[in-house]
C-alpha cells in the first residue's frame, strides 16, 4: 500500500468538514473523488500533503506517518505533487521558468538539466512551442497544462489534482483531461477531485464518493457509477444526470435553452444524431404542445441508468387535460413526431395534483463508451 | 439561418443554411413570399440545412400549396439524412417533391 488514511478529521471554525475519513490507496491507482460541493473533497487532498493540517487521524505514506512531528514536509510535498484549480503559475515567469524553478531550487538541478527536462515535459503536454510565453499569453487550458508539467518536473510519486478543469472554459476542458489521461498510462498514482463524471468513470481504477465528512462509498468506477449501493450516492449520481428548467411562455428563448441541453448532451457523451433528435422532440414538445396548453411548466431531462434512454418529464398546474389529445393543426405534426420517436408517453396527475407528461426517448446514450 | 436567393426568369433557387425551426421559419417565410411573385419553379436547396422542425415543415406545405395555386412546382434538393428522417416520419416525403 502507498497511502493509508485512518480516521482523518478536520474542522474549520468549529464546523467539521472531514469527520472520519478512512481510505487505502495502492501504488499506481487512479482515484477520482466525487461528491457534492462542500463535502471536504479538496480539504481531504490538501490534508494529504499538509497544505491543511488535520485535527486528528493518521496519514501513512509508505509506512511513515506524515503527521509525526519529525516529518520533512518539503520532502513530502516533493513526493506528492499538486495541481490546483487556479493554475498558480508565477505571472512574471515564462512557461519554462515556471517549470524549472522548483527543480533548480529544491532538487538542485543545473539550469541546463532543468531546462532540458522542462522542454521534454512541455512536449508531453503539447506545448513545446510555448516555452517562452508568459502565463497571460496562454489560454486557461494551456496554463493548466503548464501547471501539470511543473508538477511532473519534481518527479512526484503521487499527483493530487484539485478540480483541475473547474476554472476552465468548457472548450478547454478536454485538452487538460487528455493530458491527464496520457499521464494515467504512465502508471503514476493519481488522486483527482473532479466534477467530470464521464472522465471519472472512464479513467479511474476506483472512485471515492465523499459525503457527510467521510468516504461515504467507494468502489471500482464502473461499479460505483452503474450500481451505487448507498442512497446518497444514488441521489447524487441521478442529479448530475439530470437537467431541470422552469419554462415560461413569455420569457422562453429556444436557442438559450438548446445551448443548455447541448452542454448537457455533450457531458453525457450523446452522439450527434440522438442529440439532434432530442432537440427536435424538445422543440416540438415545448413550442407546439406545452406552451399552447399552459403558460408555465417545469421540465426535467434525465438519462435513465437502466435503459440509457432520455427521460423527459413536464409538470404543470391548472389545465389537467392531456395536451397530446388536443385537436389543433399546429400540434398535429408535433404529436406525430413525438409519437414516432418517444415510447412510452405517459400522461397523468401526480400526488401534488400537478399534470405530468412523461416521455421516453430511446437510444440517447451508449454507456461505457470512451470519454471526450 | 442564412438564405441565398438566385432568380432566373420564372425560377427561384433558395439555398438555405442552418436550422429551420420555430425561431427561423418566420424569416424564411417572409423572405420567400416577398420573392416568389411570378415564380413557377421554386427550388429549395437543403444541402446546408442541418435541422428542421414542424415549424419549418408547415411552411414547406404553405410554399408547396402556393406553387400549386400558380400552376408551378416546388422541389427540395440535397436533403441530408437527419432532415430526411423528419420528412419521412411526418409523411412529408409523400407530400413534397424531394430530390
Amino acid at each position: 500500500m502507498l497511502i493509508e488514511i485512518k480516521h482523518l478529521a478536520k474542522s474549520f471554525g468549529g464546523i467539521p468538514v472531514l469527520k472520519d475519513v478512512c481510505a487505502v490507496i495502492e501504488k499506481g491507482e487512479i482515484i477520482s473523488i466525487i461528491g457534492p460541493s462542500g463535502t471536504g473533497k479538496s480539504t481531504f487532498l490538501r490534508c494529504l500533503n499538509l497544505l491543511e493540517y488535520p485535527d486528528s487521524g493518521e496519514i501513512i505514506v509508505e509506512n511513515r506517518n506524515v503527521l509525526a512531528s519529525n516529518t520533512d514536509i518539503p520532502k513530502l510535498r516533493m513526493k506528492m505533487g499538486m495541481v490546483f484549480q487556479q493554475f498558480n503559475l508565477f505571472p512574471h515567469l515564462t512557461t519554462v521558468e515556471n517549470i524549472t524553478l522548483a527543480p533548480r531550487r529544491l532538487l538542485k538541478k543545473s539550469a541546463a538539466e532543468a531546462k532540458e527536462q522542462a522542454m521534454t515535459l512541455l512536449e508531453t503536454v503539447g506545448l513545446s512551442g510555448k516555452a517562452n510565453s508568459l502565463p497571460q499569453e496562454l489560454s486557461g487550458g494551456q496554463q493548466q497544462r503548464v501547471a501539470i508539467a511543473r508538477t511532473l518536473a519534481m518527479n512526484p510519486e503521487i499527483i493530487l489534482f484539485d478540480e483541475p478543469t473547474s476554472a476552465l472554459d468548457p472548450t478547454m476542458v478536454n485538452e487538460v483531461l487528455s493530458v491527464i489521461r496520457n499521464l494515467a498510462k504512465t502508471g503514476i498514482t493519481m488522486l483527482i477531485v473532479t466534477h467530470e463524471m464521464r472522465f471519472a468513470r472512464d479513467l479511474s481504477t476506483r472512485v471515492f464518493y465523499m459525503d457527510e465528512g467521510i468516504v461515504y462509498e467507494e468502489g471500482p468506477a464502473k461499479e460505483l457509477f452503474d450500481h451505487p449501493s448507498r442512497p446518497k450516492t444514488r441521489a447524487f449520481l441521478r442529479r448530475i444526470d439530470m437537467l431541470n428548467f422552469v419554462l415560461n411562455r413569455e420569457e422562453f428563448d429556444l436557442y438559450h435553452f438548446r445551448g443548455q441541453v447541448e452542454t448537457f448532451a455533450e457531458k453525457q457523451l450523446m452522439e450527434a444524431k440522438p442529440r439532434k433528435m432530442l432537440h427536435l422532440v424538445l422543440e416540438e414538445l415545448i413550442e407546439n404542445i406545452l406552451f399552447p396548453h399552459t403558460e408555465t411548466f417545469t421540465l426535467e431531462i434525465g438519462i435513465s441508468e437502466e435503459t440509457k434512454s432520455t427521460e423527459i418529464c413536464a409538470k404543470w398546474s391548472g389545465d389537467m387535460t392531456n395536451p397530446l389529445q388536443s385537436i389543433d393543426e399546429q400540434g398535429d405534426m408535433a404529436r406525430t413526431i413525438l409519437a414516432k420517436r418517444c415510447s412510452p408517453i405517459v400522461f397523468g396527475v401526480n400526488e401534488l395534483s400537478q399534470a405530468e407528461l412523461k416521455l421516453n426517448l430511446p437510444g440517447a446514450v451508449s454507456r461505457g463508451q470512451n470519454g471526450p | 439561418m442564412k438564405i441565398t436567393m438566385n432568380r432566373t426568369d420564372k425560377q427561384l433557387t433558395a439555398s438555405i443554411e442552418g436550422s429551420i425551426d420555430t425561431v427561423t421559419s418566420p424569416d424564411l417565410e417572409k423572405q420567400l413570399t416577398e420573392s416568389w411573385d411570378d415564380i413557377t419553379d421554386l427550388i429549395l436547396d437543403f444541402s446546408k440545412v442541418d435541422y428542421i422542425s414542424s415549424a419549418g415543415l408547415r411552411f414547406m406545405i404553405t410554399a408547396s400549396r402556393h406553387m400549386e395555386d400558380v400552376d408551378g412546382q416546388m422541389t427540395i434538393r440535397h436533403v441530408n439524412d437527419d432532415v430526411k428522417e423528419v420528412f419521412d416520419m411526418t409523411g412529408f416525403d409523400q407530400l413534397l417533391n424531394i430530390e
